[in-house]
């Protein structure tokens, strides 16, 4: 048995710095992004043909609540190459798996992550839009200034949650041919799943004690008890 | 500061109907009445947090109309060159006492930090807190709070302060100490608008008062036709009775 974890620990560990860790922490940083895009979309009060925009966003969101990743997963790799449109898209849209790996677990987290923000903005109490527009400050301004930081504040938590399970989703990837952890050559599944269980519980173990770190520093600098 | 003609509903509730006021410059103007009359829509709407649906607005070089759409220029000109106060202070809770009061100088009118910081511990210093600048907003008083937001709105020098209740959440002790720093700004000549239902206060306070109930404007004129007691107004005679508690004998 020993020689078997010998051999293959490092193995495992080398698939979960060369793809889940990376395929978390990317895909992570554009769902934020699409997250808080969406999310301000979705919260602006602005009418006429931004609705347009506001009915493309609340669609997306409930598209990708309402499905399962791994349906989105291979639509996204094995279903778009056959997306094919005479004279724009002859061929479909053919991605490599890391790729569709990064689109589909960016915009799965964009959508959950999107529904959190939106919430931790409409937390922070109108008095303090209001505060800041009273000082001549723009909208962009009292957003940036005022309201996100105090809105990361009730965020993080939640975010830190949707990280972790993103650190475990991405094990999904195998089933596009990437060759992440649980896709490690196996003649001993009892062993070999459980070493790999180890192996995600050891990285979300780590990644939970910074996401208490983290809290502490922005409770410290946002100091949003109360006013 | 004049507001004429102005209409503003929230649903179909017409809270204010063709009111026209003026703000004496240099003077503050108090605003009483009883809640739910319409005050805090008139002070609100001289910085355009409220936009009334009709009327005309002059302040200095801006003349608006309301029943044209407002541009964000006017809107955010008009803000910088008024403060606010509010009765729940709405200090940024996410910034140092100091960080509050800088914030507008810094990123509206672009000062240089240095001249903020050293302008915002003047400030503090006239409202009593001088010690407070590295202070988070939740770790003040109710009173400190509010005098670090009057300290803010002064920040931006602006040419009207206005006030909203700003002592309707104080315990009377700390009332006076906010009182106090509002007396001073008044005796220096800053134009303000002030909004309470501190009676002892606006007769102390006021170069003139106007009277507000169901968005009509039942006085407006001097404090000491206001609270004389042969005040011909039964409505009025009435409303100070009750505020100042005399009804109770």
């Amino acid at each position: 048995m020993w020689e078997i974890i010998k051999t293959s620990l490092p193995q495992l560990l080398a698939a979960g710095f060369k793809y889940t860790i990376p395929l978390t922490i990317i895909s992570f940083f554009f769902g934020l992004i699409i997250a808080l895009v969406t999310a301000l979309i979705r919260l602006s009060r602005q009418r006429g043909a931004f609705m347009i925009l506001k009915w493309i966003a609340s669609f997306y969101v409930w598209l990708f609540r309402s499905t399962p990743l791994l349906v989105q997963l291979f639509i996204v790799f094995f279903g778009l190459p056959y997306l094919r449109i005479k004279g724009v898209l002859p061929h479909g849209i053919k991605l490599e798996p890391f790729t569709a790996g990064i689109i589909t677990f960016s915009l799965n987290t964009g959508a959950y992550a999107s529904e959190t923000i939106r919430a931790a903005i409409s937390s922070v109490p109108t008095g303090q839009w209001e505060a800041g527009a009273a000082i001549g400050m723009t909208r962009l301004q009292i957003l940036w200034r005022i309201i996100l930081p105090q809105a990361l504040r009730v965020a993080l938590p939640p975010l830190s949650n949707s990280f972790i399970s993103l650190v475990k989703d991405t094990s999904l990837a195998a089933s596009i041919t990437i060759m992440e952890m649980i896709a490690a050559e196996n003649y001993q599944p009892l062993l070999m799943y459980t070493l790999v269980a180890m192996v995600y519980a050891v990285f979300t173990t780590v990644l939970s004690y910074f996401q208490g770190y983290l809290e502490r520093v922005v409770d410290r600098q946002v100091n949003a008890n109360n006013r | 500061m004049k507001l004429t003609n102005i209409n503003k509903s929230f649903g179909n509730k017409n809270v204010l109907k063709n009111t026209t006021l003026e703000f004496p410059a240099g003077k503050t103007t108090v605003m009483v009445g009883p809640s739910g009359s319409g005050k805090s829509t008139i002070l609100r709407s001289l910085n355009l947090l409220v936009m009334p649906e009709s009327g005309q607005y002059e302040f200095d070089d801006h003349h608006l109309d309301f029943s044209q759409k407002v541009s964000n220029k006017d809107k955010l000109a008009i803000r910088q060159e008024t403060g606010m106060v509010f009765q729940d202070y709405n200090l940024f809770p996410n910034k140092t006492v100091l960080g509050n009061i800088i914030e507008g100088p810094t990123q509206v009118l672009k000062q240089p930090k240095k001249e903020a910081i050293a302008n915002a511990h003047n400030l503090l210093a006239k409202v009593d807190l001088a010690d407070y600048g590295e202070a988070y907003p939740n770790e003040l008083s109710g009173g400190q709070a509010q005098r670090v937001a009057i300290a803010r709105a002064l920040a931006m020098s602006p040419k009207y302060i206005l006030l909203d209740e700003p002592t309707s959440a104080l315990d009377p002790e700390l009332e006076l100490s906010v009182l106090k720093v509002l007396l001073q700004l008044a005796e220096e000549k800053q134009s303000m608008v002030i909004v309470t239902h501190n009676m002892v206060f606006a007769k102390h306070v006021a170069d003139k008062i106007i009277f507000v109930e169901n968005g009509e404007i039942l006085y407006d004129g001097t404090p000491d036709e206001f609270f004389a007691p042969d005040n011909p107004n039964k409505r009025i005679k009435n409303f100070i009775a009750s505020m100042t508690m005399e009804n109770l004998k």
